[in-house]
């Protein structure tokens, strides 16, 4: 008895980060005809988006309320939706998979467009900004610039695109003759700013987005630094081939471009607003 | 930690310990009747359920609410997550009660069971009345001990968006970047809850030492 319990104890540790790897991975694979059209959403009068619960500043709950730029622009689409929207808030983890094998109609969350993400999912139009920037503790001078991060220790989100974008910081590195030091991955960002600033790792990468909220609110304590890889976009996101509830989508955001209103959610929760955003983002 | 940061832990306490005792009413009954289905050496269904038992005892937690909410939509099923986040515990609960009923109905006296069936004794009453109080006796503190651990797996379904106590804690701990106050709290909270479910047995054992004795 006491081995079979100490054995279960010892795997519902990995197993969380290992099942997420997995189902990210291999639900790709399977193809289910689930996920709703516009058309099967107009007919049942609902669409379920999902959006995650402690993402600051897109998505989280407070007070027990769902708030954040995602959630507010999603509430300006809410008003106009000829259907109902039922919100599910969910943790990261299952979040994509759950569009991928049609749970949810749309990821309605800052989801970074990466070409893996592409091959089981259509991404929107762009809702904001999102190059990975790297940020250190305020009070270490040994960090200047990108070259002094040679050899330094990383905290990452596992499974997050900034994590496949540390290859592009580690050829920058290279080129100066310097090599990427040891790697840490957190479940999730406020464990790893956690661990920035008590000096367990030297520096974070996050989108410069997360970073200006976390330096706003705790000035003294990191300090922003340079971009580590190459520009990139936030976007929702639906099961792929799912085109008409791509384009409802899509005709909604550009419709909120164009009268300003995203730009104002923008500067509300982002700090800033980005009016150079392509209309359409893929990578090859 | 804000009045709200609390009313949300004691609203995942009450989350964690409604889902637990739903898993743990599920997952008894079905636990003896898989064990009953091995001991009793049912012809196919034994086997089937042994290998059934084995695979649940390995699947961690986890692994399982994903299975359950998120790849059985491919094949059709889909469940929302109250009840999903139930059928996950009860599955991983049954089998670790399976192997704790199996043990005690393995260490069954045969000498008592031949005893009642000497006297003309029908099965069903042989067991309710000869069997099960014993057995019910011998499984207890093992039977209270998965339940405790089922307690502690339950932040699993946290995956399936159910906010138990581990992910209230999580949630105030993002908002504040300070996650030690909400851990703590969550710490406390979950030893009261673990500590009446021992509570209760000690109850349930006095009682019948009681009774035994008098």
């Amino acid at each position: 008895m006491s081995t079979i319990v100490q054995t279960r104890r010892f795997i519902l540790r990995g197993a969380g980060i290992a099942v997420a790897a997995l189902a990210t991975g291999t639900l790709g694979g399977i193809r289910a005809a689930s996920a709703a059209t516009l058309d099967e959403i107009k007919k049942r009068g609902y669409m379920v988006v999902a959006t995650e619960d402690d993402y600051r500043p897109f998505e989280f709950v407070q007070d027990g309320k769902p708030t954040g730029y995602d959630t507010e622009l999603l509430g300006i689409l809410r008003k106009q939706a000829s259907f109902e929207i039922k919100q599910e808030i969910i943790p990261w983890t299952g979040l994509l998979p759950g569009v991928d094998t049609g749970k949810y109609d749309a990821a309605v969350t800052a989801a970074l467009i990466t070409k893996e993400r592409q091959q089981f999912l259509d991404f929107c139009s762009p809702v904001s900004d999102a190059t990975v920037y790297y940020v250190k503790r305020a009070n270490d001078d040994s960090i200047k610039s990108i070259k002094d991060l040679s050899g330094k220790t990383v905290g990452v989100q596992a499974g997050s695109a900034m994590l496949q974008a540390l290859p592009q910081l580690q050829a920058m590195l290279e080129k100066e003759g310097g090599k990427l030091g040891s790697v840490v991955q957190y479940v999730s960002y406020p464990e790893a700013c956690q661990d920035l600033a008590i000096g367990r790792t030297d520096y974070v990468t996050n989108t410069v987005i997360n970073l200006q909220l976390l330096i706003k609110e705790k000035p003294g304590v990191f300090a922003l630094g340079q971009p580590v890889a190459a520009k990139t976009y936030i976007a929702w996101a639906v099961k792929k081939g799912n085109t008409s509830l791509l384009e409802f989508l899509n005709g909604f955001l550009a419709a909120e471009r164009k009268n300003g209103e995203m730009y104002a959610l923008q500067k509300k929760w982002l700090g800033q607003s980005f009016e150079d955003m392509p209309e359409t983002w893929t990578i090859t | 930690m804000t009045e709200y940061d609390w009313i949300s832990l004691l609203q995942g306490a009450l989350v964690t310990v409604s889902l637990s005792l739903a898993g743990i009413a599920l997952g008894l009954p079905l636990g003896l009747g898989l064990a009953l289905i091995r001991w009793a050496q049912v012809p196919v269904a034994s086997p089937v359920v042994a290998t059934l038992v084995s695979l649940l005892r390995a699947a961690a937690a986890v692994t399982l609410g994903l299975l359950v909410f998120f790849a059985l939509p491919t094949i059709g099923l889909s469940i929302d997550p109250i009840p999903a986040a139930i059928v996950t515990l009860t599955l991983s609960t049954c089998a670790f009660n399976a192997e704790i009923w199996r043990g005690a109905l393995v260490d069954f006296s045969r000498e008592q069971y031949d005893a009642a069936l000497s006297v003309g004794m029908p099965k069903l009453l042989r067991f309710r009345l000869i069997v099960l109080p014993q057995v019910v006796r011998a499984a207890m503190p093992a039977l209270v001990n998965e339940m405790t651990l089922l307690v502690k797996a339950s932040p699993a379904v946290a995956v399936l968006g159910v906010v138990d106590i581990t992910r209230a804690a999580v949630r105030i701990g993002a908002n504040t970047y300070r996650p030690l106050p909400p851990f703590l709290a969550a710490l406390v909270i979950y030893s009261l809850v673990v500590f009446m479910f021992v509570l209760a047995q000690r109850l349930v054992e006095s009682r019948r030492r009681r009774l035994a004795f008098a």
